[in-house]
């Protein structure tokens, strides 16, 4: 999609939104929501639309660990690093998880197929230790049901 | 805008299809636990049993807190009985649906709620009933939180009709005899922070409900706002009164978004309802809030960090003064109060101040939700009043799994720290009792540790939780959290030094001078750990053993016998690391990553232990000592 483009859309996209309102974070939302993360060139949109300095929509970008600033890969990984899941061996579904796919967390696979992400607790710890492909809890997991889980992923991808 | 009286109205007129149905209704537990348990499958199978004309209606309702029995569902009869049931997975929703409407599903019969069912035990008969006292939780998992109608007909915003009655300098008074504090851990006077906000002087006066539910291992706030989402409405509401705000938001995380639905649609319903705006139900306060998406952020749960991210900022806490009462959302008087807080603030005016009196204790009464997970026998949420015993929450969720021994709890979040069982066991969950112990009581998260827990790994998590999630403003805390890291991941690898506890806790003094409370609380975990497991820590960074065998870099595995197991965890090991040579199979201890899949496929022929077998361990060196030596 030509720049030009894509600006109209996310210019479209925020159009409702008012400087001084407290809707920045409303904003970086409705952009990631749209393309999977946020590109480098939606932050001068919203910029402008919420009259910020881009120095500070980047900012802010950067500093919530749930916005993307690159493209999501098709099967998003969650990794719980909650309490519950350590004491139960999360610990060695990370260690599975980064060896089998040869990436590292906040990585993606080549061609973004499969990538991993670091998730916080969202209070789901009956199922711990845990995954969430794509959002969907998955637990509790073993190691070894981790290494199937991840070889199934891998042929699919 | 309809009266309270004709809302009311046709409130009772809907719920008389939940109350006394004309057939069997199968209520279904909707909640992130839920659909973590696959309930929307279970719900889409009773549905479509439903449609095809199997004799029962479906309604959906929030969290029971039986995390541990989801998918939860409810039945109730025509004749006023209600079986509650669990596990009802999808693909035993049919053969389910079936029994309960021939009679009892004795299989998944959890309690009985209402009437008799032969075999089957009241349902506050059950430890985890009986303990508590399901005051907040009075709406969980009995109407459906999407129907207003349902939460007006079980008496909702009729306190804050009767609240607007009192003067707000009347209804301040009222929460602050009532010894409600904020429930986020702060436990700070809710009826105080009120009159600060009220007896600001500049306009317009804004609410900010705290719903980033950061602590890992809580998830209290979840529950309220996904079961009752208008009992945290009708609490903004009441502090809107009290304090003359106009405008609230309401913070929620980004790893709930149920909640998000389900607070938006409410908020939505009361602007068609004349309960938000202009004039509320006739009673001159006007009020309305939105819903502000978090983006994953743990400083955030800091009041000046909630409001900094409110303000399109990074959310970054500042420095106070000025407080929040005088300059916090855009720059106007502001009140940050947290899901619980608001909601018990409704409890309050429900019940009334002598009632909410009869439980708890004397500084702290009334009740506290806790979600309980871990090494426990049963994982959920639960309300108890103020004061239970840790002991008794301990045996109400069915104890430690397995019947293991009891090692520690970390109650709180990370900030609040790590105690040991014989300690832990007596405390009454209130907050005063947790500080002579260095510790804090937290918002209600509870994670129980057994005897297979490594309280230095555990360690490890936190000190790289709260590292993480430091914002770096101030050096001591952005400094002194990297370093303590450091030294900790030495120590879980053996490489402890002698001088490291005196560093540790020279650290820990510096970053009492953080700005804020993630800073000044961040050593907690550490200092406890230090006073109640010395010998734990000690174990691993001056011995070079990890007694619970947990730490990577203190154990090893090893074939410990050439059964045929051993080829299938070669087979699942993600990195080779099980060669064989000729007939016999050994691990390369260079590849291996302790990832411990290899055990679940040949557990017996492949064991772990200790990496570090020959080591003079090294010796602390007593501050005296340490004098002579150098005097």
């Amino acid at each position: 999609m030509p720049d030009n483009e894509a600006t109209l859309e996310i210019q479209h996209l925020v159009r409702d939104l008012k400087p001084g309102d407290g809707d920045l974070l409303a904003a970086l939302h409705r952009v990631q929501h749209r393309y999977g993360y946020v590109p480098a060139m939606a932050m001068g949109v919203v910029a402008k639309q919420l009259r910020l300095s881009e120095a500070r929509v980047y900012g802010a970008a950067t500093f919530y660990s749930e916005f993307r600033l690159t493209p999501p890969p098709r099967t998003l990984i969650g990794w719980c690093s909650g309490p519950a899941c350590r004491l139960k061996g999360g610990e060695h579904i990370r260690g599975v998880l980064e060896a089998e796919l040869g990436i590292g967390m906040g990585e993606n696979t080549e061609g973004d197929a499969i990538g991993l992400h670091l998730a916080q607790c969202n209070g789901t710890c009956e199922h711990a230790p845990q995954v969430w492909i794509d959002g969907k809890v998955v637990g509790p997991l073993s190691a070894a049901d981790t290494v199937r889980l991840v070889r199934g992923l891998k042929e699919e991808a | 805008m309809p009266t309270y009286d004709e809302l009311r109205a046709a409130a009772d007129e809907a719920w008389k299809a939940v109350a006394a149905p004309p057939r069997p209704l199968f209520v279904v537990s909707i909640n992130t636990s839920s659909l973590a348990s696959g309930v929307d499958e279970t719900l889409a199978a009773l549905r479509k049993l439903s449609d095809a004309g199997a004799g029962f209606d479906v309604m959906q309702t929030g969290d029971t807190g039986f995390a541990w029995a989801e998918p939860v569902v409810q039945v109730v009869k025509p004749g006023g009985q209600a079986v509650l049931y669990g596990h009802v997975s999808p693909d035993r929703a049919e053969a389910f649906a079936k029994a309960a409407l021939g009679g009892i599903a004795t299989d998944h019969a959890i309690g009985v709620v209402s009437g008799t069912a032969p075999g089957v035990p009241a349902l506050d008969s059950l430890d985890w009933m009986k303990i508590q006292t399901r005051w907040i939780m009075h709406n969980c998992g009995v109407i459906d939180p999407e129907q207003i109608d349902h939460y007006i007909a079980r008496g909702g915003y009729a306190p804050f009709l009767a609240a607007t009655k009192l003067t707000p300098e009347e209804l301040i008074n009222v929460v602050k005899g009532s010894t409600l504090r904020g429930h986020s851990g702060s436990f700070f006077s809710t009826g105080t922070k009120w009159d600060f906000l009220r007896t600001a002087t500049a306009e317009p006066k804004y609410l900010v409900c705290n719903a980033d539910e950061g602590d890992p291992g809580a998830w209290v706030n979840r529950v309220v706002m996904e079961s009752d989402p208008h009992m945290l409405l009708e609490g903004l509401l009441l502090a809107a009164h009290a304090s003359g705000a106009t405008y609230g938001w309401i913070y929620i995380r980004d790893e709930y978004p149920l909640a998000i639905a389900r607070v938006t649609r409410a908020i939505e319903q009361c602007r068609e309802r004349g309960i938000f705006g202009a004039d509320a139900l006739g009673t001159g306060v006007t009020f309305d809030a939105e819903v502000v998406r978090g983006a994953g952020s743990y400083v955030c749960g800091d009041e000046t960090g909630l409001i900094s991210s409110v303000n399109d900022e990074r959310g970054m806490p500042r420095i106070k003064p000025p407080f929040p009462a005088q300059s916090g959302v855009l720059g106007k008087p502001t009140n940050v109060n947290n899901v619980e807080t608001y909601a018990c603030a409704t409890t309050l005016m429900r019940l009334g101040g002598e009632q909410y009196s009869t439980v708890g204790t004397e500084t702290n009464r009334g009740t506290k939700m806790f979600t309980v997970s871990g090494r426990v026998a049963r994982t959920g949420c639960i309300e108890v009043p103020f004061g239970t015993k840790v002991r008794d929450l301990l045996a109400a969720v069915g104890g430690i799994a397995g019947g293991r021994p009891w090692k520690a709890m970390q109650q709180g979040g990370p900030l609040s720290g790590v105690l040991p069982a014989h300690i832990a066991a007596d405390l009454p969950l209130e907050p005063e009792p947790f500080r002579p112990l260095g510790a804090g009581m937290g918002g209600g998260g509870i994670v129980f540790l057994d005897e297979t827990s490594c309280i230095v790994d555990l360690n490890v998590m936190t000190s790289w939780f709260v590292e993480d999630e430091s914002c770096a403003r101030c050096t001591t805390c952005r400094i002194g959290n990297q370093r303590m890291l450091e030294i900790l991941r030495r120590a879980s690898r053996g490489e402890g030094a002698a001088t490291d506890v005196d560093r540790m806790k020279s650290l820990a003094a510096s970053m009492q001078n953080s700005n804020c409370f993630h800073g000044q609380l961040s050593p907690v975990m550490i200092n406890n750990t230090l006073q109640f497991f010395r010998e734990e820590y000690e174990a691993h960074a001056l011995e070079h053993r990890c007694p619970a065998k947990v730490c990577a870099g203190l154990i090893r595995y090893r074939v410990a016998s050439q059964h045929d197991g051993v080829e299938a965890a070669a087979a699942i090991c993600p990195t080779s690391a099980i060669v064989r040579d000729g007939d016999a199979w050994s691990i390369d201890d260079g590849r291996c990553i302790r990832c411990d899949a290899c055990r679940d496929v040949a557990d017996g022929d492949i064991v772990i232990e200790d990496r570090y077998t020959d080591v003079i361990p090294l010796r602390v060196a007593a501050p005296a000592d340490v004098a002579r030596a150098g005097g």
